[in-house]
């Protein structure tokens, strides 16, 4: 037989488990031998001295309700030998008011892992915040971009309000120079007509037809005619001036020849050389091939006011005229061996009335407009007007022009360029050059090619090989014939689908319509009516774009960065297709994904290579991969250009695609692959 | 006092519930209390002295009775710990004010929920708040302080048997950092007399309100 208690008993010594007996006050009367080695709690001791702070109150209610009822769980944590420790208490009365406890040592880890999770708790929350902050952050700097953009926004308005102001106050002053020189040319009108009168009748006195003049008169008639001749100049000089500053003086540049110019110059200028001799009038022999296309008149005007000049200021020795080619521009040198200019007067002598005193300057003196209004004119012919001079010893006044007037080369390089297929051709009939020129400057960014003509005859001519997409037609250009122009384009069947807008200064909708305009306006036409009413029309322009890649995403995101240009986009999602597309719809560049799923970007390009329609187009291949040296080589002899798509952007995307038309164009291929 | 203050009677439902889940160690259910009060519109500092800190008070007491044990009261002290968490990330931030203040636990201290409080209120209020925790041994302190250089120090202490070493802590920060301001709280010292000059302190504070008040007006500043 076994003993019962063999394999169950001779635990004790484990145990955590101990009991005490205390008085009412808590002093330990009695300790077992656990309490003693497991808790070092022994007979005599206070039990709640033994107590950690804070758990002693707690304990000692406990005590006092023992006495009168069993508890239990009660928990108190106790200094031991061995550190802080938690144990939780059965308690029960026994005799005499004592109270009998059992004590159950909580395992020390149990403590440690409770204080070690609530640490690691408070670093996750210590985390948390940290990621709480950084996210106030964030939104505090999405609200200072915000107030930031608002702020630009609204210094954009003030800008915008500034620049308003600044044209209002520009308008105010153009008006008022207008107003002036409107007085200017009313009242020197007024002041022609007597001294004309003046002149006319002072030359019959001095013709000695009523009867000869006695000497004395004679002398003082010549003083009344030279004193209102010059009278006359000064008139003239002030209306003209007048005039250039209105911006009325209307250009009128035609071809000429240098050197015919020169000797009319020669025969207009001789009879002012002084009789005595003693200063000598010479002109340079232009280059025989030299001829300019400018204002004749104007030039002729500058140049004899700067003659009669330096005429008027020398009194011995030369006046020399020369002219000679520089790049573009022709250039005029009047040297004089006169009186000179000190520098300090170089930009009072081109002011208007700014007179220099001296000694020959109060004896010939000038009306002091010839040099301003020679100035405005040089800078109305696109050119200069300047002075080099010493004092003693003469002065140089150099005429500088282009030798072709830039407006007339802007509009001839317009009229001269080719038409260009990916945009559409807008024919504008309009004889204002300013008027074409905005009409180029805005139509042309937005895709557009403006074809100019300055008259009706002209735009028939230009009809006979161009269609146009659309006709912008000034109606005053030659009156009656431009009407009956709207009538004959809307009545043949050739032309009467070209949509017709007809702009012009009076209001004359009705006969505009009833003849057939798609469209009617006053002039000046507002730049976005006029952009929208031709995109509505379907003018637009149609760069056909084709793009092969399977990547949905690749192909959104090429899409959105085309979107707003003036490209229509093809998609393709595989190389099949893509060729297929190629073929049908001819585009005018393609975009080709490197890495497609049906077959190589080398055998797309083979085949887009071996058909003599395609072959032309350029191709922009588009790839997230590197290449290899040989790959490289391979792909470069048949690509424009190899675009990363870790590096893509939108203005890359658009300059390479731009690029690709360019060079296209330039060699010719645009112009076989765009006209299907 | 009867209830004329809807607001009273919400917080009140929501407290015991919030309670019960924080006793039963449901962090999910305590947190959608709380949520339900914000969408109700109740601000989050109001939740946070009127619900978590009531709560906390009322998990004291209950362990002072023997009604939970100290494992329960440590894992409902941790929902309380996240309870604050959920409040400072659902709080509306003023915008920073640069002044630099340290709110800690004298040593010996382990309570630092209150602490915690003080610390997350004024945070929320704009201030730069370094957070040193329970049981902040002096030297350490004295090193943190000498880094941070803050305006104010704030000292938490929950039970009176560390009123002694507040009362050195106090005298060591004042030995090191002659002009720096201390602010002293919490209930270890609340039936104290005059508890800041008791101590050596410069002011004595009741709630994270009255703290923010004094560091904001600016009445901290001549000890910079």
């Amino acid at each position: 037989m076994a003993d019962p208690a063999a394999g169950v008993s001779g635990w004790e010594a484990e145990s955590r488990e101990f009991a005490l007996l205390c008085d009412p006050e808590g002093v330990i009367l009695t300790a077992d031998e656990r309490a003693r080695t497991k808790a070092g709690l022994e007979p005599g001791m206070r039990l709640l001295d033994r107590a950690v702070p804070g758990t002693a109150d707690k304990f000692s209610a406990s005590l006092q309700r023992a006495m009168h009822e069993r508890l239990s769980g009660i928990e108190l944590s106790l200094r031991t030998s061995e550190g802080l420790a938690t144990c939780a208490f059965h308690l029960r009365p026994e005799a005499g008011g004592r109270v009998g406890l059992l004590g159950s040592l909580l395992p020390e880890d149990h403590g440690r892992s409770l204080r070690q999770m609530q640490s690691a708790v408070n670093e996750v929350l210590s985390l948390n915040r940290q990621v709480v902050r950084q996210a106030k952050e964030l939104e505090a700097q999405k609200e200072r971009l915000e107030r930031t953009v608002a702020e630009l926004a609204d210094s954009n308005r003030g800008i915008d309000s500034l620049r308003l102001e600044l044209e209002d106050n520009a308008e105010v002053l153009q008006r008022t120079a207008e107003v002036r020189s409107r007085v200017i040319a009313n009242v020197s009108h007024e002041f022609r007509t007597p001294l004309h009168t003046i002149l006319g009748l002072a030359r019959l006195l001095l013709d000695g037809a009523d009867g000869e003049l006695l000497a004395e008169q004679r002398k003082q008639v010549q003083f009344i005619r030279s004193s209102a001749e010059e009278l006359a100049t000064l008139v003239d000089d002030l209306l003209d001036l007048a005039s250039a500053e209105a911006g009325k003086v209307v250009l009128r540049p035609e071809v000429f020849k240098a050197a015919d110019f020169v000797s009319a110059l020669r025969g207009t200028m001789r009879p002012l050389v002084p009789p005595h001799g003693a200063v000598e009038l010479q002109f340079g022999e232009p280059s025989a091939s030299l001829s300019i296309e400018s204002d004749r008149s104007k030039l002729s005007q500058i140049l004899r006011n700067l003659v009669s000049n330096a005429l008027k200021f020398t009194e011995r020795g030369f006046v020399r005229v020369d002219l000679q080619e520089e790049g573009p521009d022709v250039v005029f040198r009047v040297q004089d061996t006169g009186i000179g200019i000190a520098q300090e007067h170089y930009a009072l002598v081109f002011e208007e009335f700014g007179q220099i005193e001296s000694a020959l300057q109060s004896r010939v003196k000038g009306n002091g407009l010839g040099l301003p209004l020679s100035r405005r004119l040089a800078e109305l012919l696109g050119g200069s007007l300047t002075v080099a001079s010493e004092p003693g010893k003469g002065s140089t006044f150099t005429l500088r022009v282009p030798k072709v007037h830039p407006e007339v080369r802007e509009l001839h390089e317009i009229q001269a360029r080719p038409i260009d297929p990916a945009r559409a051709p807008i024919l504008v009939v309009e004889d204002d050059r300013k008027t074409i020129f905005l009409y180029e400057k805005y139509l042309a960014m937005a895709g557009f090619q403006v074809l100019p003509v300055r008259s009706i005859s002209e735009a028939q001519q230009r009809l006979a090989t161009v269609r146009p997409a659309a006709i912008v037609l000034d109606i005053m250009l030659d009156g009656e014939s431009s009407w009956s122009f709207l009538g004959r384009l809307k009545a043949d069947p050739q032309t009467r689908d070209i949509p017709v807008l007809v702009v012009t200064v009076t209001n004359k909708e009705q006969k505009a319509r009833a003849l057939g305009a798609d469209e009617f306006w006053l002039k000046p036409v507002d730049q976005d009516l006029l952009l929208r009413k031709l995109r509505s029309l379907g003018t637009g322009p149609s760069t056909r774009v084709l793009l092969i890649d399977d990547d949905e995403r690749a192909r959104y995101l090429i899409s959105h960065y085309i979107a707003g240009e003036p490209y229509r986009l093809i998609e393709a999602t595989s190389g099949r297709e893509g060729l297929a597309a190629a073929r049908q719809q001819r585009p005018h560049v393609i975009l080709l994904d490197f890495l497609l799923q049906d077959m190589t970007a080398f055998d797309v390009l083979d085949e887009l290579k071996a058909d003599p329609l395609m072959r032309k187009i350029p191709v922009i291949i588009v790839t997230s991969q590197s290449f290899g040296p040989e790959e490289l080589q391979r792909l470069a002899s048949h690509t424009e250009v190899i675009l990363s798509k870790e590096s893509l952007s939108r203005e890359l995307a658009l300059n390479r695609i731009r690029d690709a038309l360019q060079k296209a164009r330039a060699s010719g291929a645009l112009v076989e692959g765009g006209a299907a | 006092m009867t209830s004329v203050d809807p607001a009273g009677e919400n917080y009140q439902h929501a407290l015991d519930r919030y309670l019960a889940a924080q006793l039963s160690g449901d962090a999910a259910l305590a947190l959608r209390q709380l949520n339900d009060l914000m969408d109700a519109g109740h601000p989050p500092a109001e939740i946070r002295s009127r619900v978590v800190q009531q709560a906390q008070h009322e998990i004291g007491r209950l362990w002072q009775l023997d009604r939970i044990t100290v494992a329960q009261e440590h894992a409902a002290t941790a929902i309380g710990q996240v309870a604050l968490s959920h409040l400072f990330g659902r709080s509306q931030f003023s915008a920073r004010l640069g002044v630099p203040v340290v709110v800690a636990c004298v040593s010996g201290e382990l309570h630092d929920f209150p602490a915690r409080i003080v610390a997350d209120a004024l945070e929320i209020a704009g201030f730069d708040v370094t957070f040193l925790g329970a049981d902040v041994a002096e030297a350490s302190l004295l090193e943190r302080l000498a880094a941070n250089r803050p305006r104010v120090l704030a000292l938490s202490v929950t039970m009176v048997f560390n009123r002694e070493s507040l009362r050195r802590t106090v005298q060591a920060v004042r030995d090191a950092f002659p002009r720096l301001a201390i602010a002293v709280g919490g209930s270890g010292i609340r039936d104290c007399a005059d508890p800041a000059g008791e101590f050596g302190a410069d002011v004595y504070i009741r709630s994270a309100e009255d703290l923010a008040a004094y560091v904001g007006h600016g009445e901290a500043g001549a000890h910079g």
